[in-house]
């Protein structure tokens, strides 16, 4: 008798748990990613306004499509001079914030240079985005009766259109700031289809429809977002049922286990122009260009990207993914894997183990580079790989696995010898910002690298206007790049996005700004 | 010789218990004897093979033979808590013994600062002074040894009050004996033998601190083989590949237990109370 | 506890807190690296020399050790610990948020615990070397030999994907959420409090007073759970108040397996992030919660004590 009560409570509670787990109602979806900030304050960081436009919050003047070309947007038609310095701008008609309020040109030059206002020191600014990277401009006016915006940019840009589609421009309504309004901590309203209704920063995110969203229906009532930073945990959550997506599940074999249920779940899977690589510290020990050549040698890439982590990246030598239509195909790789040859390039430098612990020595102490990585898409995992193949070659490596602003922040301050990275190198549609962090003369130079030819290279690459000649440049710069070998390149990682069966349209694309969208609806 | 034999006749799971954790530190020191390939070498192609005869527990994610890394893992996790367990009695004790014996300032110094430290729950300050002098085994055991040490003082300092007004004692004092010799020769053996007991006990919980100091990314770092950093990195196979998890996992809780067992007849052999 | 004792306590407490608060700001101020420099990093600049002289300059931070302790310190006082590095917002806000799920965690955690533990450690004592007797303590065994992250690794894996029991994620602290972790900090928990359980309860069954009762024709069943369970309950209160500081604190690894909102995440991500401000405020949060139930535990045990001793010689 009693067996059995035991039998039947332990049954009830149960049931009446697995009722809970299961995802919620149809009109709710729920989504699983990886928190990249703690703000929503487009102006304090760059990842927080690639927040706002993954989470389908925020929007842009100019969209990219499938093929990272940028296509008007919230702005419906615009003009450029001859001389690519004044750009006008006509603001779609009708479209609103979430809160009501219309999308005007005055708004819309507002939002603009909140972003400049907030990062400018000198305005008394400390938001950490750099829109100055993306474009530098004399006058932005508004004129709303004619319903135009017009930039005067400081220098000739070939394109600012994929510049103005980049998610630090997002458009929100700055009014609500003046009004009081915490924006970092409550979210903005912007364009999209949904709205933040509370923010707890690297917990979740809940959000509603946007009543007032332009462009279609919004198809679901609600959505959660729940910030997961652990790759195992996403991809369990999804089978498990919590959440009806995630992104970018970058264990290889928790990825192909979903893969073999294409009866439950879907797989969106895209080359993202993304680079995974390895910023090399020109300040440190690592300016020895015998050194750093001698670990361009060591390490071999093939094995890393099909077998450490699975696939998930495909290898190549160049900073620019091989996809791209860079001129890949013509650069030669000075590096190829041979640990044999580093290590006699390195015993050649006198860069040898003098007293016996299989570590070598540079200047009378042992070579300890302190490598700094973060546990996002399979980075730690090639930093300990890194590790292995270096030792192999005498050299030791010392892994400092932070978070993500973390890491970031020793990269920025030079605090390191090698640093993480995974970036989308054709940001703005074209690769020149990019290639900006080994200019010498840039903010964003965090290798500390400087060579003349290069800054030669890019100024005039800068100055050019006419696809072609900016095409060879790009490619005379990956090859001095190259040359020097001022980055480990650990390879081009492939996106995913996997959802259940419950919804449809959950998709990735080459620009990894839209992860909510509209397009995703609840299965029929 | 012949006396060992009654002892250990009359102590038999001591006698069991003591063979198993020498047997445990027998693996940790013939570690290189044992362990079929170095536990650093990593073959990247064999990355992640489910446990075979060329590989008994299979290859972690880059493709180092897990068994070597598990037996290399004693050494590492024994060492450690070996010495803390050291550290922390012979500091601990030498703390309490001096704060029992002198009372007065010295008492009360040394029990304030061990009220402070007994303040910051253990873990807690391990992993803030670990992460602030930066992650390392040496720093986590450092770590763990600075919130440890109280135990002891607490107990040797009982022990001594509980003596110090003791006939003998007193006795020795009128003779003339000095403080030194009076602490070595009278309070120092009653102490010890509790402080043996609390020390082998601790033993396995050391082991578990350890292995959770490293779990967290605040202990051992890559790539020394380490249990808890072992699952750490293992913990991303979960469903793909769980030896990576099962291995480790195991070898903690067999040591833990076997030094868990041996503490409990240690103190069965040597409590007063079961006399 | 006479009032000469009680102001002894309190003085001693003072200085203990003194000492706490210095060894927490001796934490960050010994750390390697330039807190000026982190603060900028935070923010993604690199100012030159001069702007971090002048910023040090501005905070105090040329000021000799113990003055700059003293400013530090009579922040604190005032409520305000400072802002963190890597979440731009008070201090104490972001504590006051992690606080309360810690707390229901713990809680809840301490009660499974103890629903566990009770029966199964009287039922150990009762039957003193009978199979149930060494069922239970070798199960106990295992519990306090298991790493506590391993079991929670193992019970999600088993509940959560095998059996779809619990979520794996949820969003806040909804109490299914809680349920693993807290299944997991009791399991360990329990083991512990089993054996002290039982061992106490044998010491309680061998009292004179036990044996008089006996004597005396009361049922044992009367005894045992009148007389024999509270007596022997008491002692654990001090043990119950050294769990709940210990979970207060937020339980680290436990934490962070489950994703659980709590303090211990909290910390873990603070010093991953290098964000001193907050490991600071932490750390004396953390210190002062666990003083301050450590000393109503003591005054708890004080005022209650005689009357149990008076209450044991009455029925002795």
């Amino acid at each position: 008798m009693r067996k059995q009560f035991f039998a039947a409570a332990a049954l009830a509670m149960g049931t009446a748990l697995a009722g809970m787990s299961a995802a919620a109602a149809g009109d709710t979806l729920n989504f699983g990613c990886f928190s990249y900030a703690d703000t929503l304050d487009p102006a304090v960081l760059t990842n927080s306004s690639w927040c706002l436009t993954r989470y389908g919050i925020g929007e842009c003047l100019f969209r990219f499509n499938e093929n990272m070309e940028a296509e008007p947007y919230l702005c419906d038609s615009y003009e450029v001079s001859e001389d690519h310095l004044t750009w006008t701008f006509h603001i779609r008609e009708g479209v609103r914030f979430s809160n009501g309020n219309a999308v005007t040109p005055s708004a819309v030059v507002a939002s603009i240079q909140r972003v400049y206002d907030e990062t400018d020191p000198e305005k008394g600014g400390t938001g950490a985005a750099t829109p100055r990277t993306y474009m530098e401009y004399e006058s932005m006016t508004a004129d709303d009766e004619a319903g135009t915006v017009t930039i005067v940019t400081s220098k000739p840009y070939a394109d600012l259109t994929g510049r103005l589609a980049y998610p630090c421009f997002c458009i929100i309504d700055v009014s609500e700031e003046e009004a009081g309004k915490n924006i970092g901590e409550e979210g903005p309203s912007g364009t999209g289809p949904y709205v933040v209704e509370e923010f707890a920063a690297d917990q979740y995110v809940l959000m509603s429809a946007n009543e007032y969203y332009w462009n279609g229906d919004v198809p679901f009532e609600n959505v959660q977002i729940t910030f997961v930073d652990d790759d195992t945990t996403k991809a369990m959550a999804l089978q498990n049922g919590d959440v009806d997506m995630v992104e970018n599940i970058t264990s290889a074999s928790a990825l192909a286990q979903i893969e073999a249920m294409p009866d439950q779940f879907t797989v969106s899977r895209a080359s993202s122009a993304r680079t995974g690589f390895a910023f090399l510290n020109m300040d440190g020990i690592l300016g020895n260009e015998t050194l750093r050549q001698a670990v361009q040698m060591a390490l071999d890439h093939d094995t890393m990207c099909n077998i450490t982590v699975g696939g998930m990246y495909i290898p190549g030598y160049s900073i620019l993914p091989s996809a791209l239509d860079y001129g890949y195909e013509e650069l030669t790789n000075p590096y190829s894997y041979d640990p044999e040859a580093a290590k006699a390039l390195l015993d050649e430098a006198g860069i040898v183990d003098t007293d016996g612990d299989g570590v070598r020595e540079l200047d009378g102490e042992n070579i300890n580079l302190n490598y700094v990585t973060y546990t996002n898409r399979n980075l730690s995992d090639f930093a300990q790989a890194v590790q292995v193949y270096l030792s192999q070659i005498g050299i030791g490596v010392t892994i400092q696995t932070t978070d993500a602003d973390t890491n970031w922040n020793l990269i920025s301050a030079g605090e390191y010898d090698l640093g993480d990275q995974n970036w989308i190198t054709v940001g703005t549609g074209d690769p020149t910002d990019f290639l900006g962090n080994w200019y010498s003369k840039s903010e964003s130079n965090f290798g500390r690298y400087a060579n003349e030819e290069y800054d030669a290279v890019y100024e005039s690459l800068l100055a050019e206007l006419d696809t072609d000649q900016r095409k060879e440049d790009i490619r005379q710069l990956q090859q001095i790049l190259l040359d020097d070998g001022v980055a480990i390149v650990h390879g081009y990682y492939t996106s995913s996005m996997c959802s259940s069966k419950a919804i449809e349209n959950a998709s990735i694309g080459i620009a990894d700004y839209y992860w909510l969208t509209s397009e995703i609806t609840p299965a029929e | 010789m012949k006396q060992a034999g009654v002892f250990l006749k009359k102590n038999k799971s001591f006698a069991v218990f003591a063979a198993l954790a020498l047997a445990i530190v027998a693996v940790a020191v013939f570690a290189p004897w044992i362990a079929p390939y170095d536990p650093y070498e990593a073959v990247m192609t064999d990355a992640v093979q489910a446990p075979s005869a060329a590989h008994w527990f299979g290859t972690d994610k880059l493709g180092r033979d897990l068994f070597s890394r598990v037996i290399f893992g004693t050494r590492t996790s024994l060492a450690a808590a070996l010495f803390l367990v050291a550290v922390i009695s012979v500091f601990g004790t030498m703390a309490g013994v001096a704060a029992g014996y002198f009372g007065g300032m010295v008492d009360s110094v040394i029990m304030r600062i061990s009220d402070m430290m007994i303040a910051f729950p253990g873990m807690v300050l391990a992993i803030a002074v670990a992460g602030i002098m930066g992650a390392g085994i040496v720093n986590g055991v450092i770590a763990i040894a600075i919130v440890s040490w109280t135990k002891y003082a607490r107990l040797a300092r009982s022990l001594v009050l509980k003596m110090k007004n003791r006939d003998f004692v007193a006795a020795a004092r009128l003779t003339g004996s000095t403080t030194w010799h009076i602490l070595w020769r009278y309070m120092l053996p009653n102490v010890i033998p509790t402080l043996i007991v609390t020390g082998a006990t601790d033993i396995g919980t050391m082991i578990l601190e350890l292995a959770g100091l490293s779990f967290l990314g605040f202990g051992a770092q890559p790539p020394v083989p380490e249990w808890g950093l072992m699952l750490n990195e293992g913990r991303a196979y979960m469903q793909t590949a769980p030896w990576l998890m099962l291995f480790p996992g195991l070898a903690i809780v067999l040591v833990v237990v076997v030094f868990n067992l041996l503490g409990d007849s240690l103190r069965d052999m040597l409590d007063p109370r079961n006399e | 506890m006479s009032k000469k004792q009680l102001i002894r306590r309190l003085f001693q407490i003072l200085i203990v807190l003194v000492g706490i608060s210095f060894f927490t700001f001796c934490l960050t101020y010994l750390a390697p690296g330039d807190p000026v420099r982190s603060m900028y990093a935070a923010t993604g600049t690199m100012p030159s020399e001069e702007v971090l002289e002048q910023t040090r300059e501005e905070l105090g931070l040329n000021e000799p050790m113990l003055v700059q302790y003293w400013n530090w310190l009579s922040d604190c006082l005032h409520g305000d610990f400072g802002t963190s590095y890597s979440q731009h917002k008070p201090v104490a806000e972001l504590l006051l948020d992690r606080l309360f799920p810690t707390v229901r965690l713990a809680l809840l955690s301490l009660a499974l615990m103890l629903a566990v533990s009770l029966p199964a450690g009287v039922a150990a004592a009762v039957w003193k070397n009978k199979p149930v007797d060494y069922l239970i303590r070798g199960i106990t065994f295992l519990g306090v030999s298991m790493p506590n992250f391993w079991v929670g690794l193992l019970l999600l894996y088993v509940v959560a994907m095998q059996l779809k029991l619990v979520p794996v994620l949820s969003i806040g602290t909804g109490f299914e959420k809680m349920i693993l972790p807290a299944v997991t900090l009791a399991f360990a928990m329990s083991s512990r409090y089993i054996r002290q359980v039982r061992a106490a309860v044998l010491e309680e069954l061998n009292q004179d007073y036990v044996t008089g009762a006996r004597a005396r024709g009361m049922k044992e069943r009367v005894i045992l759970w009148r007389h024999v369970f509270p007596n022997a309950l008491f002692p654990l209160i001090t043990l119950l108040g050294l769990s709940l500081g210990s979970l207060l604190g937020g339980t680290a690894v436990v934490e962070v397996i489950f994703s659980y909102p709590g303090l211990g995440n909290l910390a873990v991500s603070a010093i991953t992030a290098m964000d001193y401000p907050l490991i600071q405020g932490y750390v004396l949060w953390v210190a002062l919660i666990y003083m301050a139930l450590n000393l109503a535990v003591d005054f708890c045990y004080n005022f209650a004590d005689p009357r149990i001793r008076e209450k044991r010689q009455v029925e002795g």
